[in-house]
């Protein structure tokens, strides 16, 4: 499903038809995004040289060096965002896309920020764990007016520390956050840092959560608890891009959380060390060895790690219905459930009834039925032993021996050195006489023949 | 001269005031033909006929009956038509008795006294009923052909209310069917929930929910047995069957609706039609000319009374001398108008043809509101029927199948696929049912059109002893 292409940065420069070209005209033309596929890290062409980072599934935009100030524009405005291929989502996005370009600045950078409003309603922007002016904060109605529609203002800020920070509304956020508002921002150190490694890989997104109605395009924006597609930038798996090394690369990870709930982030394989978080680097005497960790509301996590275990391994939110894509959460349980002498029933009556959950819902995963238009099903992905039975907060870490340095392709599906998969017992067969100790709606002990008359009324079952 | 020629022409009418064999059933036919299905026949008045048609009614029963078929039947096997049409042939024999010269009386008398024998013979004749011979003929004759489309106008009903019968027996089979497969969807969704609430899924309360459902459902269905095995009996009553005839068959389906609103008829020409066409109106009509002529007759009649005419042939005889005197001769026997010269009696029928008139009008004025009136329902009927075929159904099976792909995703349970199935089944239901009316309103129009008010007309209520007028105003 992951086609792994890579785009030479900026993709097009497209003019708005509501902002006219001479009242941009002293503007820096906006990059703009049209693919939802991994870009390659843009080497920067000017300015302080650093390693740039690669956004699963994004792209960093591209600035114009004006008398020293580096120079970006980014424009607010409604976007497609293609989720997963078949299931695309209106969104509120920067430049093209959800989420936004990934501005990467060096520390010290003098930063110019045009912000173009194409939206229906105002908004600003707030530059989320920067020091900077109060003025500079983006807090609507707080620190500064709201940007009109069809109005553009500039921010204008050094980017005084290093670290993972990311940019989103502080107007109407909600509403603004719930379509998809958001983008990355990654200030490098200008100089070696003791708390700050050499990382030969270096990959960030951000964690949002939708509500889309199976069918529908437009996520609820009134929704508070109860969404049904997780996604890293804005894709879901099996549409989100593998992170890819080379046996002993050093890794990073820098996730931030702009859902409404936390997410613990779990790798398989390999332990890391939080390395960071918004707040800066973590002191080294602070750091502790984990296989997972939970990225909170509103926070960003630095991980840094060796990708010495060649595989393909899992990486993923650890709440179990993150990694589900849309279901209804009203459904009731169907195991165990006997469906003798009923289904050609109510085949009569709905003719294309299959019976779903009789055995647990792991049948989703490997059924192909059709679904309501433009729905992400709740478990799909395919991996090289059966369906993955996976959809959201997925992905993979593939680490292999042989791979360029700047190489971030998807080298395929791991092959395994024989004798190293799991595999099915060809002994002697497991001791069948053991007896099943209890009957599903049958309590430990209970009496297991009824007295006829007695099982309707209350009390009588103890 | 001219006299004798009136008196042979009263006497030429007299002889042709013959009872109809038929009855007046083949007039009725005939009123009647270009208003009912082809080849529908009355009863033959010959009682020979009845195996005959027995027959025929038993050969249509063989297969589903349609709804011309029912009708052919019902006008064929009756039997409240069949009392109608025995009460004009009743009528017909009456007024044929009615145009017959009255007997003429002889009297025979013998008297004694000491020395006589009298023999008394005398042939009287009543004048007047000569002489207003061709008048009464000319207004019983109007009178007859006034129950002629009295009969036919309850010909048209009987068949008119036949159809609504056929129509809301087969819609009502159908939404038989319906409920059945909705109650099947019920106990379905209640056999699972049962099984849910046995391995631990569903508590109490939900599987409560489900049952509750089921029951519902299966009240629903009584109701809709009920409702069929009624629609049915009337439809049976109409017909006049009754034993296995009524084990007969109906169609499964409702006729078709015309595609377009083009294939419907115009409504411009309504009011015209009906005031042309309908036989109220001319029954009616007849009865203002019987009034309106009545009016001489009865001013003669109130002031002469019977004239009568005595011819005498009397024989005397003498007992002692034998001598025989015979004595003939006539009397004219002349009411004298003294106290009533008819007065009253004109008033009576000034009256009498200002309420005919009045009456006319009335019949008229609701002829016309009705033949708007069943246009404008007709039409609205169709509209919904076919906006239930064009737009209503699709958009149902287009929920049906979303509710299905949405069962596929796990995003409804199979309950909510069952309670959509029972939904779209109800919608069916209702489409049915908007074509029925469809149907019956396009019935009510063609008796308001070309036949009598569909909802009954007053006048002849009484002698309409069809219940289903009562009912046929009523859906």
């Amino acid at each position: 499903m992951q086609r792994r292409s890579f785009f030479a940065g900026a993709a097009t420069a497209v003019a708005a038809a509501s902002v006219s070209r001479v009242a941009l005209a002293a503007l820096p033309e906006p990059a703009s995004q049209s693919s939802a596929e991994t870009a390659a890290p843009l080497v920067p062409p000017n300015g302080r040289p650093y390693r740039p980072v690669v956004t699963l599934n994004g792209w960093t935009t591209p600035w114009r060096m004006n008398h020293g100030v580096k120079e970006f524009h980014l424009v607010a405005e409604p976007v497609v965002r293609e989720v997963a291929p078949g299931f695309s989502v209106n969104m509120w996005g920067y430049n093209g896309q959800s989420p936004g370009p990934t501005i990467e600045v060096v520390e010290g950078d003098r930063v110019r920020i045009f912000v173009t409003n194409r939206l229906p309603e105002h908004t600003t922007i707030h530059w989320h764990g920067q020091r900077l002016p109060n003025g500079m904060d983006g807090v609507g109605g707080l620190t500064q007016p709201h940007i009109a529609p069809g109005k553009t203002f500039v921010y204008d800020f050094v980017a005084r520390r290093p670290g993972t920070f990311m940019y989103h509304p502080h107007a109407d956020e909600m509403t603004q956050m719930a379509m998809g508002m958001m983008g990355l921002w990654i200030t490098h150190p200008k100089a070696a840092h003791p708390l700050i490694a050499n990382v030969d890989r270096d990959y960030a997104f951000l964690l949002s959560a939708y509500d889309v109605e199976p069918g529908a395009m437009t996520p609820r924006v009134n929704e508070m608890t109860d969404f049904n597609i997780w996604t890293f930038n804005s894709r879901v798996f099996p549409a989100i891009s593998p992170l890819v090394a080379k046996q002993g690369d050093r890794v990073r990870m820098r996730v931030g959380n702009l859902t409404m709930t936390n997410h613990p982030i779990h790798i398989h394989g390999h332990e890391f060390e939080v390395t960071g978080t918004d707040g800066g680097p973590v002191p080294k005497t602070a750091r502790w060895p984990e296989v997972t960790t939970d990225v909170a509301v509103g926070q960003m996590r630095q991980m840094e790690f060796i990708a010495d275990e060649l595989g393909d391994w899992a990486m993923h939110c650890h709440k179990s219905h993150h990694t589900m894509g849309a279901m209804g959460h009203d459904v009731p349980t169907m195991i165990g459930v006997d469906h003798r002498g009923l289904v050609s029933k109510i085949q009569k009556i709905v003719p294309d009834y299959m019976v779903m959950g009789e055995r647990g819902m792991g049948d989703m995963g490997a059924m192909e039925m059709p679904l309501p238009d433009n729905t992400f099903p709740m478990m799909t992905g395919t991996g090289p032993f059966g369906p993955l039975e996976m959809g959201g907060m997925f992905t993979t870490l593939k680490v292999r021996a042989q791979l360029g340095a700047s190489d971030y392709r998807d080298p395929g599906w791991f092959k395994h050195p024989q004798g190293t998969v799991a595999q099915e017992w060809t002994g002697a067969p497991p001791d069948s006489t053991a007896p099943r100790q209890t009957a599903p709606g049958t309590a430990p002990r209970a009496p297991s023949v009824r007295k006829p008359g007695t099982d309707g009324g209350h009390g009588s079952h103890h | 001269m001219r006299r004798l020629s009136v008196l042979a022409a009263a006497l030429v009418l007299a002889g042709c005031a013959s009872v109809s064999p038929d009855g007046l059933r083949g007039d009725v036919q005939e009123q009647t033909q270009s208003r009912l299905p082809k080849d529908a026949q009355l009863p033959s008045a010959n009682s020979n006929a009845e195996a005959d048609e027995q027959k025929r009614i038993g050969e249509w029963l063989q297969k589903p009956v349609d709804q011309d078929t029912a009708v052919r039947i019902a006008l064929l096997n009756n039997p409240d038509l069949q009392v109608q049409l025995a009460s004009l042939a009743v009528e017909d024999a009456e007024r044929a008795q009615a145009l017959t010269l009255f007997n003429p009386t002889l009297t025979l008398g013998r008297f004694t006294n000491a020395h006589e024998i009298e023999f008394e013979r005398e042939l009287a004749f009543g004048l007047v009923n000569i002489i207003t011979l061709p008048w009464r003929s000319r207004w019983l004759g109007w009178q007859m052909e006034r129950s002629t489309l009295q009969a036919s106008q309850n010909v048209l009903t009987l068949a008119a209310d036949t159809r609504r019968a056929w129509l809301r027996a087969v819609a009502a089979e159908q939404a038989l069917i319906a409920n059945e497969k909705m109650n099947d969807a019920a106990q379905l969704g209640a056999e699972l929930a049962r099984r849910m609430a046995a391995v631990g899924n569903f508590n109490r309360l939900q599987q409560a929910r489900e049952l509750s459902i089921a029951q519902e459902s299966a009240a629903q269905l009584a109701r809709a047995r009920l409702n069929a095995t009624l629609e049915r009996e009337q439809l049976a009553r109409l017909m006049g069957l009754w034993g296995t005839q009524t084990a007969f068959e109906l169609p499964k389906q409702l006729p078709a609706i015309p595609k377009s609103a083009s294939e419907l008829r115009a409504g411009d020409d309504a009011e015209a039609t009906a005031l042309r066409e309908r036989l109220d109106l001319r029954a009616l009509r007849r009865d203002l000319d019987v009034t309106a002529d009545r009016g001489g007759w009865s001013r003669v009649g109130a002031v002469f009374g019977d004239i009568g005419v005595t011819y005498s042939n009397n024989r005397a005889k003498d007992r002692e001398s034998g001598h025989v005197e015979k004595t003939r001769g006539w009397e004219l026997e002349l009411p004298l108008p003294i106290f009533d010269w008819g007065g009253s009696a004109s008033a009576r029928t000034r009256a009498e043809v200002q309420r005919s008139a009045a009456q006319l009008q009335s019949a008229a004025l609701r002829a016309r509101s009705e033949a708007r009136t069943n246009w404008s329902r007709y039409r609205t009927a169709w509209d919904l029927a076919h906006q239930q075929q064009a737009e209503v159904l699709p958009l149902a099976k287009q929920v049906q199948d979303e509710t299905m792909l949405r069962y596929n995703g796990m995003f409804d349970s199979v309950w909510q696929l069952l309670a959509q199935a029972r939904t779209t089944t109800q919608v069916v239901v209702n489409a049915t049912n908007a074509q029925r009316d469809f149907w019956i309103a396009e019935t009510d129009l063609q008796l308001a059109l070309t036949g009598t008010s569909p909802g009954g007309i007053a006048p002849f209520a009484a002698t309409t002893s069809n219940s289903n007028n009562n009912e046929s105003g009523g859906h």
